[in-house]
This record gives C-alpha cells, sequence and structure tokens, in this order.
C-alpha cells in the first residue's frame, strides 16, 4: 500500500471539490472503505487523497419513505436499510437484497452508494499478477481459463459479473442516482452502468467529479429479490434477480425483472418480463415455464453453464416473495 | 438438543454420554477426575489477545522478510532489475537467482527490509522478467483416468466408477513462519511450528549454535493440521540466516497467499474402482486404481482406500503419484484418509443401491468389527437413520439424505518426557516441551497432574512449547497426548512419591502412609496437612518427578459419522443439518477439548466436502483463489447441529483423537446427497453446479 493523504470534507459537494482537484493524480471517495480498502491493499489503485464521506449525511433521516417515494442517503449502510421496518413494509425487494449479503460485519460499515459503484470481485482482476483488459492489459484470462463465477450474457471482451446485490432491485424499483459536482445531479439507475465494449476499465457511467448523496426509487410493495449462494455465509450470488410485479388478484399484469452476478452489468431480463405478464403466480407449472425464459440468450463459457440453471429458479423465486408467498426452501 | 434413549451406564454395555445434557453436567471417567470438563486454561488469554503468538512477536530492532516467488505455474525468471526495489525506502537488502521455476509460490530469492510495509513496496517495485512456459495443473492433464474392466466370476452386482478430491490447503488461522533473534552467542527462535524438538533439531549449523545454545518457544500456535510438522521450514530457515548476519531480530511470516502456495495441502485424488459383491453384501473382487496429485513433489499423495476398516476379498490395489506445475502436499490431518473415505463410503452405497440394501445395513455387515457394529447401532439411533427414504425416491423440492463413514486411526507413541515440581509455596509446575497447536494440550497437561497429584487444576501452572523443557513428540499422527498424558501423570505421581518421602522422614512415617484427596494430605486416611503446609516442609526447591514415555492406550481409536442433509433440487445446493460424530479416543482427559477435536473434524470435513479447492487456472498454472474469499471454507450459516458423542466403552489409556474425526465426513456427506437426490455425486467439492448435473443424470 503507497502512503496517501486522508480528507475529511465536512459536506458532499466540498467531497466533490476535492475529487476535481486536479494538483492531485488520484482521488478517490471512501464511504465504507470495505472495496476501497481491498483494492488499497491489492495494489489495484495508488490514490494521493483518499476522501472520507463515510459520515456525511444528506439529509438528516438516512432512510425516508413516503407516500410516492423512497429516499436512501448515500452513506446509509446496508445494515440499515436491513434494520428499516417501514423500507421492508413499502419495498421488501430492497430489503431483501442486502439482508443476507456478505456478513453482519460488513453490512455494518458497507454504504449504499458503495454499493452501487464497488468493483467486481472477478479473480483476474482482484489478483495484480493477471495483467488483465480491466487494468490496461490484453486479455480477458476468463475465456479460456477459470470461468466458473463469470458472467453467462454479453459479448465481453470482459466477462466480470456485477457485484451489487442493491443495483437490480434498484434497477426494478426504477431508482435514480443523485448527485454533487456533475452537470446533470441526477442518473436514472439504467444508465448509471455501461457494458464491457463501452469501456472494459470502469463499470459505472458517474461523470468524473461526481460524488452521489442519495438514491430515490418507487415504493413497490409488490417486490422481491432472491439470491442463490453455494456458501450461505460471506459469500457472493452466482444468480440473484430482483422483480417487481403489478397484480390482479394472484395474476400478474406487469413486471420488471432484473438479474444480479450473471452480466457485466445489472441484466434486466424483458423477456422474462413479458412472459410473466398474465402468469397466475399460484400455477407453479405456468410460473416455472415464463421464468425458464430467463436462460433464454444467455452465453455460458466453459464452466458456467450452471447459472444459466440457476437463473430461471432465482427469478422464480423472486417473483413468488414478490407475490408474497412464502418460501418453502431452505436459506 | 435432541433427546436420546441411550443411559449412561457405568459398568457393563456401551456407555454413552447423553448428548441433550449440558456439557458442564456431563460425567467423565467415571468420576476418576475432578476438573476433567475445564475450559482451556489459555482461553481467556487467546481471546483477549494476551497469547502472544509467533506472529505476534514484533521484537523491537527487528526487520522483515518475504520471499520473491514464481507468479505462475511454470517460468523462467532470466532478467532482474532491482534497481527500484532498493530504493525504496526501508529496503535493507533484496537476493534474487534466477532460474527456471515450476511452481506458483516457489521462492526466488527475498527482500529484506526495515517494515513488513516496505518489504511490499520493494515487492512491487521489483521489475522481474519470467517467460512463461506450458502448464499441467492436474492430475487429468497428465492420466486419462478410465472404468476399469474387470468383474469377479461369482458376483451378483458389480459396480465401476471414479472418484475425485480437490487439493485441499491447510488454512491455518496463523501463516507458516517465524522469528529469530540471534545474539551472537545465544538465540531464540520464535517458531509457529507444531514440532518444538524437530524445529530445534533441524536447523543444523544454520544458527551457528549448538541446540542448547538457542531455545524454540512455541507456546501458542495458530493451527497446523499436520502442515508445521518437521524442520524450521524456509521461512525460519530464512529469519535465521538474516538475524545472524544484520544482528537483528528478524521476522518471516507467510500471508495468506503465500499460506495457500507453498506451504503444504492435501494432495487431489483420482480413485477408479470396480467392486463385485454377492446378493448378501458380501465382497468377493475388485481392483482399485488410485491417483495423488502431488505438485512439484514425487511422492505422499497416497489415498488410503481400501482402508481395511471394512472386509473386503480379493480387491488389489495399486497407486500411482502425479506431478504436476503446483505446491507439493504436507502432511494434512491424517494424510490419504478423507479422499479415501470418500471413494469408500459413496462406492459403498452406490453397491448397496445395486443390490436393494440399505447402505448402513452393507457397513454394519463390512465392518471389521463389534466395536464399529455397536457405534453404529447407537448412531443410527441418535441420527433418525429410520427416516431415512430409500435413494430417489423423494420428489419435493427440498429433500433430506442420510449418509454414513467410519473411521480409524492410530500410531505408535514415539516417546516422551515430563516433569513435574512441587514447590514449597503448595504451586506445582508441569513441564513439557511439547506444543499445543489449539488442541489443548496444555490444558491436559494441568489436568493429568491435577489429577495424578490429586489437587484442583487451580494450583497447576503448565509450561509448555520450548525447547528448553524436557523434549516431547511433535504434533502429528495424533501422538501427543498419547505419548505426554501418561508420561505426565508419571511424572506427578513420582513428585508426590517425593513429597511424601519427605513428609515420612520427617515424622518416621511411612511414604506408603500418605494420601492426597482434593487438595488435602491424608495419613492412614485421615486428614494430616492442608497441601500448602504439607509443602511447606520441602527445601527450598522443592521435588521434582521426571517421567519418560509412559504407557499410552493401545490400539486404534475409532468412530463412525451419520450426516442428515437438505438439498434444494432446484438450485444443488446442500444444507447439513444434523452430525452424530462418535468417537473412541481411550481415556477422555478433558471432555470439552476432545469434543472440540472432533467438532473441529468435523467442521473440516464438511468444508472438504462442499467447498474447499485450490484452483489453478489452467493456462498459467497460478492459482486464482489464494485467499480465504474464493478458497471458501465453511461458514456459520453452513454449520449443523454437530453432536460429538464420546464413547467410552472398552476404553483404557489414551490413544489418537486428533486425525480420526476428520476422516469420514466428506464420504458421509457424499452418502448423505446420494440418498437426497438419488444420484452420486462423485467428484469434491459438492458444489451446485455437479449436485444439479448428477440431478439431471438421474431424471434421464
Ligand atoms: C466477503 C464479502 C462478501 C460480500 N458479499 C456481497 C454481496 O453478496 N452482495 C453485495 O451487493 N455486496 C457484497 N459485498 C460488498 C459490499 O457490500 C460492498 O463492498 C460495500 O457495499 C461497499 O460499500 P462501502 O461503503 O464500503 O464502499 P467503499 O469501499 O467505500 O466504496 C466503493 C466504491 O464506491 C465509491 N463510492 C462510495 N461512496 C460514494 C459516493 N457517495 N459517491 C461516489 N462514489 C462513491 C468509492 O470511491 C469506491 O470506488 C461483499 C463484501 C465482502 C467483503
Amino acid at each position: 500500500m503507497n502512503s496517501f493523504a486522508i480528507a475529511q470534507p465536512k459536506s458532499m459537494s466540498e467531497a466533490s471539490r476535492i475529487v476535481s482537484d486536479k494538483k492531485y493524480s488520484l482521488v478517490v471517495i471512501k464511504a465504507g472503505g470495505i472495496d476501497l480498502i481491498d483494492h488499497l491493499k491489492e495494489g489495484l489503485i495508488a490514490p494521493d487523497v483518499v476522501v472520507n464521506v463515510r459520515r456525511l449525511q444528506s439529509d438528516k433521516e438516512l432512510i425516508k419513505v413516503s407516500e410516492g417515494e423512497i429516499r436512501i442517503d448515500a452513506v446509509a449502510t446496508l445494515a440499515d436499510i436491513v434494520s428499516s421496518a417501514a423500507l421492508r413494509a413499502a419495498c421488501p425487494a430492497l430489503v431483501q437484497s442486502v439482508e443476507n449479503a456478505a456478513s453482519p460485519a460488513v453490512r455494518n460499515v458497507a454504504s449504499a452508494a458503495g454499493n452501487l459503484l464497488q468493483r467486481p470481485r472477478c479473480w483476474y482482476y482482484r489478483n495484480e499478477q493477471f495483467n488483465c483488459l480491466k487494468k490496461g492489459g490484453a486479455t480477458c484470462f476468463a475465456v479460456e481459463g477459470e470461468n466458473r463465477y463469470h458472467a453467462i450474457f454479453g459479448d465481453g471482451p470482459c466477462h466480470i459479473v456485477h457485484p451489487s446485490n442493491l443495483a437490480p432491485a434498484f434497477f426494478v424499483t426504477d431508482a435514480t442516482v443523485h448527485m454533487v459536482g456533475a452537470e446533470h445531479p441526477s442518473l436514472p439507475i439504467r444508465y448509471l452502468y455501461h457494458m464491457p465494449d463501452k469501456g472494459v476499465r470502469s463499470e459505472s457511467n458517474l461523470p468524473p467529479g461526481a460524488v452521489i448523496t442519495h438514491i430515490t426509487c418507487k415504493p413497490v410493495k409488490a417486490s422481491g429479490f432472491y439470491a442463490i449462494k453455494e456458501k450461505q455465509s460471506f459469500d457472493w450470488p452466482v444468480a440473484a434477480a430482483a422483480v417487481a410485479l403489478e397484480m390482479d388478484g394472484n395474476t400478474i399484469t406487469k413486471a420488471t425483472v432484473c438479474a444480479g452476478a450473471v452480466a457485466p452489468i445489472p441484466w434486466e431480463l424483458r423477456n422474462v418480463a413479458g412472459a410473466l405478464r398474465g402468469v397466475d403466480v399460484s400455477n407453479d407449472a405456468a410460473l416455472t415455464k415464463a421464468c425458464a425464459a430467463a436462460a433464454v440468450g444467455a452465453k455460458p463459457m466453459t464452466d458456467n453453464a450452471y447459472k444459466a440453471k440457476l437463473l430461471p429458479v432465482a427469478v422464480k423465486r423472486a417473483v413468488l416473495l414478490a407475490a408474497g408467498k412464502k418460501l418453502e426452501v431452505e436459506s | 438438543m435432541i433427546k436420546t434413549d441411550v443411559a449412561p451406564t457405568l459398568a457393563g454395555g456401551p456407555t454413552l454420554i447423553p448428548t441433550d445434557m449440558p456439557t458442564t453436567n456431563r460425567p467423565m471417567n467415571m468420576g476418576q477426575s475432578m476438573d476433567d470438563n475445564t475450559s482451556r486454561l489459555d482461553g481467556v488469554a487467546k481471546i483477549t489477545g494476551a497469547a502472544k503468538y509467533s506472529s505476534d512477536m514484533l521484537l523491537p530492532n527487528a526487520v522483515f522478510a518475504r520471499f520473491v516467488r514464481c507468479p505462475f505455474g511454470a517460468a523462467n525468471l532470466e532478467t532482474v532489475d532491482d534497481s527500484a526495489a532498493r530504493k525504496v525506502p526501508g529496503v535493507i537488502d533484496i537476493e534474487i537467482t534466477p532460474k527456471a521455476c515450476t511452481y506458483n509460490g516457489q521462492p526466488v530469492g527475498h527482500v529484506v527490509a526495515e517494515s513488513p510495509v516496505a518489504v511490499n513496496r520493494a515487492l512491487k517495485a521489483l521489475k522481474l522478467n519470467w517467460k512463461k512456459d506450458s502448464v499441467k495443473t492436474s492430475i487429468r492433464d497428465t492420466k486419462q483416468v478410465g472404468l476399469l474392466k474387470g468383474n469377479a466370476p461369482d458376483a451378483d452386482v458389480t459396480i465401476r466408477a471414479v472418484y475425485s478430491t480437490p487439493v485441499q490447503t491447510h488454512s491455518s488461522l496463523e501463516t507458516h513462519g517465524g522469528v529469530v533473534d540471534h545474539k551472537g552467542d545465544k538465540a531464540t527462535v520464535y517458531a509457529s511450528t507444531q514440532g518444538t524438538f524437530s524445529v530445534r533439531d533441524g536447523f543444523g549449523d544454520a544458527l551457528s549454535l549448538k541446540g542448547s545454545d538457542f531455545e524454540v518457544v512455541c507456546e501458542y500456535v495458530g493451527g497446523g493440521f499436520g502442515s508445521k510438522l518437521g524442520g524450521p521450514g524456509k521461512e525460519l530457515m530464512l529469519a535465521a540466516k538474516l538475524s545472524q548476519k544484520l544482528k537483528r531480530p528478524a521476522y518471516v511470516m507467510c500471508n495468506r497467499a503465500e499460506e495457500h502456495l507453498d506451504t503444504g495441502n492435501r494432495p487431489s485424488s483420482v480413485t477408479s474402482v470396480w467392486l463385485s459383491l454377492k446378493k448378501d453384501g458380501s465382497v468377493v473382487g475388485g481392483e482399485v486404481m488410485t491417483y495423488g496429485g502431488v505438485g512439484v513433489a514425487n511422492g505422499g499423495g497416497g489415498c488410503n482406500v481400501p482402508s481395511g476398516r471394512y472386509t473386503f476379498a480379493n480387491v488389489n490395489k495399486s497407486h500411482e503419484d502425479v506431478s504436476f506445475n503446483a505446491g507439493g502436499p504436507r502432511a494434512f490431518r491424517a494424510p490419504g484418509r478423507p479422499q479415501g473415505a470418500f471413494a469408500e463410503e459413496l462406492m459403498l452405497d452406490e453397491a448397496a443401491a445395486e443390490l436393494g440394501m440399505d447402505p448402513l445395513a452393507l457397513k454394519r455387515k463390512l465392518a471389521i468389527d463389534d466395536v464399529y457394529r455397536e457405534m453404529l447401532d447407537q448412531g443410527a439411533k441418535l441420527i433418525g437413520w429410520g427416516e431415512r427414504k430409500a435413494n430417489g425416491s423423494q420428489t419435493s423440492v427440498m429433500r433430506t439424505g442420510f449418509g454414513v463413514g467410519i473411521a480409524g486411526w492410530g500410531s505408535a507413541s514415539p516417546g516422551g518426557n515430563a516433569e513435574v515440581v512441587i514447590h514449597p509455596d503448595g504451586s506445582v509446575e508441569s513441564r513439557t516441551g511439547t506444543q499445543d497447536i489449539g488442541t489443548g494440550q496444555r490444558t491436559t497437561m494441568g489436568i493429568c497432574t491435577a489429577d495424578a497429584i490429586g489437587i484442583p487444576l487451580s494450583m497447576v501452572t503448565v509450561q509448555i512449547g520450548r525447547s528448553s523443557l524436557p523434549p516431547g513428540p511433535g504434533s502429528g499422527g495424533s501422538v501427543t497426548s498419547p505419548t505426554t498424558a501418561p508420561t505426565m501423570m508419571n511424572a506427578a505421581t513420582q513428585a508426590r512419591t517425593k513429597l511424601f518421602e519427605v513428609l515420612a522422614r520427617q515424622g518416621g512415617d511411612n511414604a506408603a502412609d500418605f494420601t492426597v484427596k482434593d487438595g488435602v494430605v491424608l495419613k492412614r486416611g485421615e486428614k494430616f496437612l492442608s497441601w500448602k503446609d504439607a509443602c511447606a516442609k520441602l527445601p527450598a526447591d522443592g521435588v521434582m518427578g521426571s517421567a519418560s514415555t509412559g504407557d499410552g492406550g493401545k490400539g486404534n481409536s475409532q468412530g463412525v459419522q451419520f450426516v442428515k442433509v437438505v438439498v434444494d433440487c432446484e438450485t444443488g445446493i446442500i444444507y447439513p443439518k444434523h452430525v452424530i460424530a462418535i468417537q473412541s479416543c481411550g481415556r477422555v482427559i478433558c471432555r470439552k477439548t476432545a469434543e472440540s477435536q472432533i467438532i473441529g473434524g468435523v467442521i473440516q470435513g464438511l468444508s472438504y466436502g462442499m467447498f474447499e479447492n485450490r484452483i489453478l487456472d489452467r493456462n498459467v498454472g497460478a492459482m486464482v483463489n489464494p485467499n480465504l474469499e474464493w478458497y471458501k471454507i465453511l461458514g456459520p450459516c453452513e454449520m449443523p447441529h454437530i453432536e460429538p458423542v464420546l464413547w467410552a466403552h472398552g476404553q483404557t489409556g489414551v490413544k489418537a483423537l486428533g486425525e480420526p474425526p476428520t476422516i469420514p465426513t466428506a464420504g458421509a456427506l457424499a452418502c448423505a446427497v446420494f440418498n437426497a437426490i438419488g444420484a452420486p455425486v462423485r467428484h469434491l467439492p459438492l458444489t451446485p453446479d455437479k449436485v444439479l448435473s448428477a440431478l439431471e443424470g438421474a431424471r434421464s
């Protein structure tokens, strides 16, 4: 790890001014620091200034749930999200997306904005021995190497999966990211990320110098999230899905579906949304069939075809959760 | 807590301690011992950080060093430019020898500096020009292992299959290495080791000192599981060289990645087998071909199948070790056994399924003796084997499965020494140089001493983990307690006799008139003096008893384990629910530490069965998961209810306990999964992709 200075601004605007200051070669924002410190330790970045925004709330309430809108502060922790009863009632997918993520200790410090902007966990990217595409090299080592946890969607050239659980949940609830230090103060989450062919060195479209202050989204009572993890403690999903529904009784009239951990960005599954329309959630066969569409278009690599089998299951379970059903499975 | 219908019986019949009784109330050792259920003597020190491990020895004025290692599976280090690295502030020296490397993690030199940070910066600043070579990364890269042909002519059923297990790294919490503090004519070595004396003897001339002029200290060791047996290892050898040269303490500890790459592992295995059975379950012939994946080593890949725990007639065995570009194995908790037990137990379950037999009945029939049969019967009751459904008969999403496996272990005691000193102030010191690698050696030594003398444990101070203390064995092969416990008891008894002799001389009595009970000295059965007052009569330096090689337990420790799982058949995820681990180990010295050994063995076995896997990039041979994020180990959410059951029936002496409890777990787990889903998963770890493929195979 190299030496760096810590800046402790008083506001997000001040943070953004430091980030944009040209006199430094690299300035980075640190919220909880879970991902940032990993990057420093592995030598993946060498900033000269680290700007600590961990305590910079942009509103006195970290989580605000009102009639038409949910507002989550950038520095609200995953634990804050999990423990908000109002949020759980108004928009279960958000809470379900992080209540089993990582570990209690990580959730106590990891922030909402940091979760959205954390970098991929790809073991080639994270290992400094591999000079992969994402680090400016010429190869994606996963293509001919070890790709069991890599993407099943997208055409490369880099095959990471996006690691954030919150991102798909925010996606289906039409979230908008709000920031300071950018020309446009807000960005809908569906435009927050880009595929590797649009720039392999980064995943997000956040303008340089911008600092997220908060995230807003629609409260969707009929929303759900389900992640499939090899290991239930301290592990990353191998497939995950967030679902928002409009229902008429037991019948789905409209669905939004977004998958996590299967593509370089939160992966919207429009075909599944279409297939779910008109499905009675109590009709298991019909529901299973509609969810099977989640695997359509998947292009598994040598070792990750199983993810295409898991994704429809994650979608189906998220739909059932969104429809208020209790899952009869272990967790 | 489950209820058991097994009552503790002290005489006759199998003695099981009911598992629904709170630990602190459970009887043990037939009341022989006062403190046989104590918590670890060093438990508080360990959790508060007061206990200093070798890796905590940050001595004043120390230098720090790390190896420069090959980042690929095969590469030639052609040129070295260390000019930038030498300019990193704090760097003292860099030594690198260009050479051809054959595994990821192979050292080519080292960097030594004033601080760990400076070492790491210098390592990053090195410009090493590696020319990569092609690699082989697994047994299968070298060997085509197919199904074996053949069957016994009189067979009713012949099964044929190939099983495999991955490389498991020891993943000890404290990594390898230590600190050498060389003071010219004396030195102290703080070693993270399983063998105080093998470290001492292994230095040879490296310290330029006689063994009596330096001391090896390892009072606390953060795990080893076999990987810290033997001599000082390359880390301490480097520390020795640097400390001598620089005349400063030298600190060399591996980081987590180095620990995975270059401190040994449980080798991978591939087992191809055919086995012929009669309708009644008797095995009438077979052939087993095993391969051990030993990385760059030339041997050490044994895979223990057939294990000898089941009666098989006419089964031929052959074995071959296969080398490739990876770090080599070291002893790992029951070397060769878990991989062999996985193949053997699952193979028997597959045979039972072919025969239409309950696998428990088959294993009961084939087990070599009645101890196993009794254990199997008791374990079946405790796990609820009666609820087991026929293989593959369930159709729900969540399916329950039961599996069972058996274990055996015992090695000859290598011998050792112990001393017990009774001081005039009444305090008692027990001394052995052997190490406590986390098993509870310190605690059991205290109990042995207190017990043999007849005083409370609180009066005993235990000195362990120093080469200046009486020598004892390395902690490998589960020999530490079988060697040191009886030896320590003998030493304590001798010290007590010497005390009695002093008392007898002073009062004109016979030493045989005295005894000690509950900390009170009795003469001819009547209270004579309090312990303290009696000891006050001793000369200033007290009395010492010393003993060598006590009479350890005879024969193998045996065990059976039952595993109950629930499998999510849509996701392929396994949820271990319940494990019954019945284990004999001779006399139990301390119930809690004994049970912890069993629980730990089960956890390590489940972790091996479900997750652990050293994954090498197939093209460059570098490990892609040299951490504890992607090298997955069992976590709290996976933890089933584990019930250790100490088997007291017919047990005397102190026998092996460290290794046996990890032998059968992964095999029993695989059998349970087979039972739940109706198809065997023959390759560890049992990850969702493999479970789903097996399910698809079962459907088609
Ligand atoms: C073992 C483990 C398992 C995990 N499992 C999961 C999981 O299953 N699902 C999941 O979603 N996550 C998981 N996490 C990741 C964890 O949730 C994220 O690392 C965490 O949310 C990051 O938050 P942070 O506040 O610590 O971010 P930081 O590390 O502080 O920041 C992360 C990135 O975001 C940027 N950033 C942070 N705040 C702002 C802001 N306000 N404006 C602009 N940029 C900002 C930083 O510059 C940095 O690039 C896991 C982590 C670990 C260690």
